[in-house]
């Protein structure tokens, strides 16, 4: 099972023949993940790492009826390429750029949600189900197919996070990095609904950071609507404060939380928490 | 949070038809008869330009009259406030004030929409406010495709307590100030207070602009402002032109990740073996070997006592880190000791070449981190 995507997931690289596009196009095509198009406007017709290239998003889909596309483009070119997306009938999006103004991933993410289109990152490492397929960046071979979720606001401290889990014998059921960025597309909540309904999954590790308020939401959820096991870890548990976004931030969302502060909320709805990444599955291996 | 100066917002708003009193920027050189004589008016504000909070506690802010100015505006150039020296003062028109109220616009992370927040209760900490009187603080959300038209704050004014004529200017303002934040790519405008005159003018008393970093290349003019420059320390300002995310730390071991959850991760590491990070860096993702090389160049020139790279590499390669690594240990003198962490895309390859120079590699970063920390300790 697994949640979002699976070997039948049928992919579009919007990028595929840039610098970037192609070495992690091969990686995915590598880790066998279905890769059925790649979009390059003024390259259509040719072929790249054996993938036929098209030059609009949707000759893509029309061609391969493909319902996934990643996109390793420039951060002033992914809002139109993202939108294009949306537009060709794309239901999930995975923006791997960083640097996208803000204003234009606001813009992305209300079309996606007026598309019912899942939309991932931006600045993200992408999502993998080991073993079945990738989309995005994460290294395949740290990945092991087993039963514990993650989800995670960051993208290298995830490796660190799947790699320790696969070491210890603790396989994944789907690894999805949210991306960094304020504004983005689906959050922890989504994320831990969908594990939460996934009978593959057994445990759920979440991997916050200070700002937002992402995790005091994902508390709530949990204390609601969650029942399989959740461990947490935060990063910048030493950094400085003063990462918050002015006063009507902090009217909105209450006090933006500090590491201390988000590991205390989670703690008291009977979430795991760990201090150092390679507790996690320590803490896993003795409650289970 | 790359903020604008007061002074630099108020600008903006001069530029985009939000009334602000009247102004002039002094660093101390030129004589302020012109704008006296502008002013017609022998009383006006000093205003300390700084990118922190707290002018007013520290005397940064004062109503001085023409023949006081000039040395008061010497006696608050170059002064100290929180870490930064005054350099710019600005002199403006003193306003009468009838009422003060809050108002401001901004890109809401949880929604992605723009949020605008209105109270007549203003001029005064508004979290407070939303505290004490949470049903004194208008709030509505905005598409992030909005086209803001006047009549779309026309209930916001009357929830202010605005009619007439002050409420087609208020929502006049309010479209502005919201055309404004989309086209600048602005992710905050505050104005605290906006104050209503006894002739029935609505004039922005104060400015807070924070502007989005990502739109730099679209947005060259308010990316190239004074503020942007001097928001950062030095060191912070060339790694910031260099595309690298640094900020300087107090602590003992310079740090070097891939990933702003990694770096955290690995400052929170060294913290947890008994030792400090001096800085926070990450070189971003798909960094190449130059891009390490300004990293290693940026700590040599900080007092540092070790130096810990840790990369667990996605979109970045490992032989790219290496290359950087080997090819600043040839360029800068590191003399300090060094550990390095390398985990990821290429990591076979990246392992080899430093190798060959002589450099050794973690796999696992716990391990690592506790060497360094050793190291640093005068462990062997």
């Amino acid at each position: 099972m697994a949640i979002l995507l699976d070997e039948k997931t049928k992919v579009i690289v919007q990028g595929i023949t840039g610098k970037q596009g192609t070495f992690h196009a091969r990686s995915m095509i590598d880790y066998r993940t279905k890769v059925v198009a790649g979009v390059t406007p003024g390259k259509g017709g040719q072929e790249h790492l054996g993938v036929p290239v098209y030059d609009s998003m949707k000759e893509a889909v029309e061609a391969t009826q493909a319902n996934a596309s990643v996109i390793f483009i420039p951060a002033r070119f992914a809002y139109s390429a993202a939108l294009e997306a949306i537009d060709a009938g794309i239901k999930l999006l995975t923006v791997i750029t960083e640097g996208v103004p803000v204003k234009d991933t606001a813009k992305i993410k209300q079309k996606a949600m007026m598309n019912d289109v899942i939309m991932i990152g931006p600045n993200c490492p992408g999502l993998i189900t080991p073993e079945e397929s990738k989309i995005g960046i994460i290294p395949g071979e740290i990945c092991s197919k087993g039963n514990v979720g993650i989800v995670s606001r960051s993208g290298t401290l995830t490796y660190e996070i799947i790699q320790n889990l696969t070491i210890n014998g603790l396989g994944q059921s789907t690894c999805v990095g949210l991306g960094g960025d304020p504004v983005k597309g689906i959050g922890f909540n989504e994320c831990l609904t969908m594990f939460e309904n996934d009978p593959q999954t057994k445990q759920i590790v979440l991997v916050g950071e200070i700002g937002g308020t992402g995790e005091q939401q994902a508390a709530d959820l949990v204390k609601k609507e969650i029942s399989k096991p959740v461990y947490a870890f935060i990063a910048g548990q030493t950094a400085p404060p003063g990462k918050q976004m002015g006063h009507a931030g902090a009217i909105v969302h209450g006090k933006s939380g500090t590491a201390k502060e988000k590991m205390r909320i989670l703690s008291e709805v009977g979430i795991t928490t760990v201090k150092t990444p390679s507790e996690i599955p320590t803490y896993i291996l003795d409650t289970n | 949070m790359p903020m604008l100066y007061e002074i630099e917002g108020k600008q903006l708003f001069k530029e985009n038809g939000i009334p602000v009193p009247k102004f002039k920027a002094y660093d101390g050189i030129e004589s302020i008869k012109a704008f006296v004589e502008e002013l017609g008016s022998d009383i006006m504000m000093a205003k300390a330009q700084a990118l922190s909070g707290g002018r007013g506690k520290a005397g940064l802010i004062q109503k001085v009259s023409s023949s006081e100015a000039e040395e008061y505006i010497q006696s608050i150039l170059g002064r100290d406030h929180q870490g930064k020296p005054v350099e710019i003062v600005m002199l403006e028109e003193p306003m009468e004030i009838v009422n003060e109220y809050y108002l401001s616009v901004m890109l809401d992370n949880a929604s992605g929409k723009y949020l605008v927040l209105a109270s007549s209760r203003g001029g005064v900490d508004i979290e407070e406010v939303a505290e004490k009187y949470p049903d004194e603080i208008f709030k509505e959300y905005f598409s992030a495709f909005v086209e803001p038209q006047s009549y779309m704050f026309i209930e916001i004014g009357k929830n202010l307590g605005f009619k007439a004529k002050t409420l087609t200017s208020f929502s006049n303002i309010m479209k502005n100030m919201f055309i404004m934040a989309q086209q600048r790519d602005l992710t905050l405008i505050e104005i605290n207070p906006l104050i209503l005159t006894p002739d029935n003018k609505i004039i922005a008393a104060d400015s807070k602009v924070v502007i989005d970093g990502n739109a730099d290349f679209r947005q060259l003019d308010v990316a190239s402002l004074k503020s942007q420059k001097d928001r950062h320390t030095d060191l912070e300002f060339e790694a910031d032109q260099a595309g690298i995310s640094y900020v300087q730390l107090e602590g003992e071991i310079g740090i070097i990740s891939g990933g702003a959850g990694l770096a955290m991760a690995t400052c929170d590491l060294l913290e947890f073996y008994g030792s400090s990070p001096a800085n926070f860096l990450d070189v971003g993702g798909g960094a190449d070997e130059t891009k390490i090389e300004k990293s290693l160049e940026i700590l040599s020139r900080q007092e540092i006592k070790g130096i810990f790279i840790n990369f667990f590499a996605g979109i970045t390669r490992c032989d790219d880190v290496a290359q950087g690594i080997i090819n600043a240990s040839k360029k800068f003198e590191i003399k300090v000791p060094m550990v390095i962490r390398l985990v990821g895309t290429n990591d076979d390859i990246g392992i080899q070449m430093l190798e060959e120079n002589g450099i050794n590699a973690y796999g696992k970063m716990e391990p690592a981190a506790k060497r360094i920390v050793e190291l640093v300790k005068g462990g062997n």
